[in-house]
């Protein structure tokens, strides 16, 4: 049953990301009265079918990657909403609702395979590891697409073409502060994800998950998270750097995702 | 004797179009005088309904009368100017081109700047004070045509308003620098303005942006007495307004999120490399340049600076141009549902027409039916309370199915 509503929360995505287009481009209101709705419609159907997987084998978890992928896609789907709640701002979600359709469209059609726990773990402090290093991920992303459409505005702004070309934008200081709060949302996020994680893999392998490629990639990544928002708050980085900067840790989360792979302590037994 | 003849709607006036300011500020209306005005108006012979919408651009008399000829005669009466001097500039529309030239008029399109925005609000003034001294009637019972006429003149602007982005983009300079400087800082709450040199187009544009909430001005002019002169006309509650010397201006420069410059300097006041500094020293924060100045005041290389936006006079007036194309465009758009409107409301019209035809044939049907009912009361008398409520459904239900293709008939438009 999980998949039927996960699969009507993908369509409603796929509506809401085709909608945000001329919403969000054109300021057309009826586009975004279809957008804003179909995606909290989606996000609904998608939390309930998340509640369901995690229900249904009781201590399943959702650490198969299409399982993942799905919880990312809610989180992308849930920041949008939140963006536009705070600020009003639909662009985002020119970004942010295709990525959440396309996470989503794997897992609900062709399921992954659920997770026994391993003997000794707690599933809730594992879920939770999961789930606040995937919001992590998800704030890094939506500033990362902020910080691409602070750049795009103020090249439209420097270029003078306001007046020939019809494209709506939020304001260059709206999409700062996007960029910033969401980046300063992620950090707790991550810090609290990876010492979970920590903690878990100390009582079951002991001192020895240090040396795993995964674990030194992840604090890797937190410090440069860390160092990303010193320099961005401290030198005020706007523009094209802010969009290097924001895309080379995001390199980095990528790393830490493909590392996966190469992790024995990310491996799971499957039933 | 009149209530027997159909009464016509007739527009007559002047505008912008037709009339230089010459003949329209003699025939111009202060608010004051408005409802003196309208009450002459409805009490010419002939009239019915009266209303008056007076602006800087209009002067247009919208009756509902039986007769056409006096208001010429009350426009030369009333303002005392001769019908020679008037006549050549006016314009009249009857009955369908009165209700689309209204509603073009209440959607902004036939204003001097297509999508402004106070032409509705003087028109529902006009209605409202119409209204008060009894130039409308009220359009419950049949009545009021001008009532109905005017209701949907206003749902047609805002469906206009709302359907078309034709008043969503500035046209005026100033108001384009407004704009401009909401798309760098969203919200001008706060934000300090620094205004360098004098000019009336900068000390608008100083107006606009304290009038969208830029709170705290700092003024800068060689001369001091100058400064302290303008100084004087912006200072009001909640507006922090300081003078500073020219010396300063460097230092002071960077606690300005807007600079406005117009001076009259032969050269560059704020060069690339001051740009730099300023963003520097602020972190990062952007600033928005605004040269009225010509020559320039600042080089327009600041520009390529990270953080600076420099727009010149040129660049102001372009996006306006740019802006005043969408509004044409938009404008197209907007024809098509005032056009669309009109019909409606000529449609609905039409089918008021018929409401007394339609009662009379039922007040005949409904006769009909309970003198038929009454001669077979006899006969009906041995039914008992039930039965007789079920033919009463009866006869009922088969009148207004004999009624029905007729009513539809007599509420269908005419071609």
């Amino acid at each position: 049953m999980s998949l039927l509503w996960l699969r009507v929360a993908v369509f409603l995505y796929g509506i809401a990301a085709l909608a945000v287009l001329p919403a969000a481009l054109y300021d057309r209101p009826r586009w975004r009265h279809l957008a804003i709705p179909a995606t909290i419609a989606g996000l609904l159907f998608h939390f309930v079918s998340l509640t369901e997987m995690l229900n249904a084998a009781h201590h399943s978890l959702p650490v198969e990657t299409h399982e993942t992928q799905s919880l990312l896609a809610l989180l992308l789907a849930l920041a949008f909403v939140l963006i536009y709640a705070r600020f009003r701002a639909l662009a985002l979600g020119i970004f942010l609702l295709p990525l959440a359709f396309l996470l989503g469209l794997l897992p609900a059609f062709r399921p992954g395979l659920e997770a026994d726990t391993l003997p000794g773990l707690s599933s809730g402090w594992l879920f939770l590891h999961i789930a606040l290093l995937l919001a992590a991920y998800a704030a890094l992303f939506v500033s990362l697409v902020a910080s691409v459409l602070y750049l795009i505005q103020e090249r439209r702004l420097k270029s003078k073409s306001l007046a020939t070309d019809r494209f709506r934008l939020p304001p260059l200081a709206t999409i700062d502060s996007i960029a910033l709060r969401s980046l300063l949302f992620g950090l707790p996020c991550m810090t609290a994800g990876l010492l979970i994680g920590s903690l878990l893999a100390q009582i079951t392998y002991g001192a020895t998950y240090f040396r795993d490629p995964k674990i030194l990639l992840a604090f890797a990544m937190w410090l440069a998270y860390v160092g990303m928002i010193y320099i961005r708050r401290h030198s005020g980085l706007r523009g094209r750097r802010a969009v290097y900067l924001s895309s080379f840790v995001f390199m980095v989360v990528l790393c830490v995702w493909a590392a996966n792979q190469l992790s024995a302590v990310h491996r799971f037994p499957t039933p | 004797m009149s209530e027997n003849t159909n009464p016509a709607l007739v527009l007559l006036g002047i505008n912008h179009n037709t009339a230089p300011i010459e003949v329209r500020e003699r025939l111009a209306i202060s608010a004051e005088r408005l409802p003196d005005a309208i009450r002459s108006l409805s009490s010419v012979p002939g009239i019915r309904e009266g209303l008056i919408l007076s602006t800087c651009n209009r002067v247009e008399l919208l009756t509902v009368q039986d007769d056409t000829s006096d208001l010429l005669t009350f426009l030369h009466e009333y303002f005392a100017v001769p019908a020679a001097t008037i006549k050549p500039h006016l314009y009249e529309f009857r009955e369908r081109e009165a209700v689309r030239h209204l509603f073009r008029v209440a959607s902004s399109l036939d204003s001097m700047v297509v999508g402004e925005p106070q032409i509705l609000g003087q028109v529902k003034e006009s209605y409202t004070v119409a209204r008060d001294v009894g130039a409308i009637n009220g359009s419950s019972g049949g009545g009021g045509q001008l009532d109905r006429l005017l209701q949907s003149a206003f749902t047609v602007a805002k469906k206009v308003r709302t359907e078309t982005h034709i008043g969503s983009n500035s046209v005026s300079i100033a108001s384009v620098a407004v704009d401009l400087a909401r798309k760098i800082f969203g919200s001008l709450h706060g934000k300090v303005i620094l205004m360098v040199g004098a000019g009336k187009m900068s000390e608008l544009a100083v107006r606009h942006l304290i009038g969208h909430g830029a709170s705290h001005l700092i003024l800068c002019n060689r001369t001091k007495q100058r400064a302290e002169r303008i100084a004087a006309e912006f200072a009001r509650p909640g507006v922090n307004v300081e003078v500073i010397p020219f010396e300063d201006l460097y230092d002071q420069a960077t606690r300005a999120d807007i600079v406005i410059t117009s001076t009259g300097a032969k050269h560059h006041i704020f060069g690339r490399s001051n740009g730099v500094h300023f963003v520097q020293r602020r972190r990062g924060r952007p600033m928005f340049f605004i040269d009225i100045a010509v020559p320039r005041d600042v080089d327009p290389r600041m520009n390529e600076v990270e953080g600076c936006f420099v727009y010149d006079i040129d660049d102001l007036s372009q996006v306006a141009a740019g802006h005043q194309a969408d509004r044409n465009r938009e404008a197209a758009a907007a024809e098509k549902i005032v056009a669309h409107e009109v019909a409606r409301y000529q449609d609905r019209l039409k089918t008021l027409g018929a409401v007394p035809a339609i009662l009379a044939l039922q007040e005949n049907a409904e006769a009909l039916r309970q003198a038929e009912l009454a001669r077979t009361a006899k006969v009906l008398a041995s039914l008992t309370p039930e039965q007789r409520e079920a033919v009463e459904a009866m006869t009922r239900s088969l009148t207004n199915k004999l009624l029905h293709p007729q009513i539809v008939a007599l509420r269908k438009p005419s071609e």
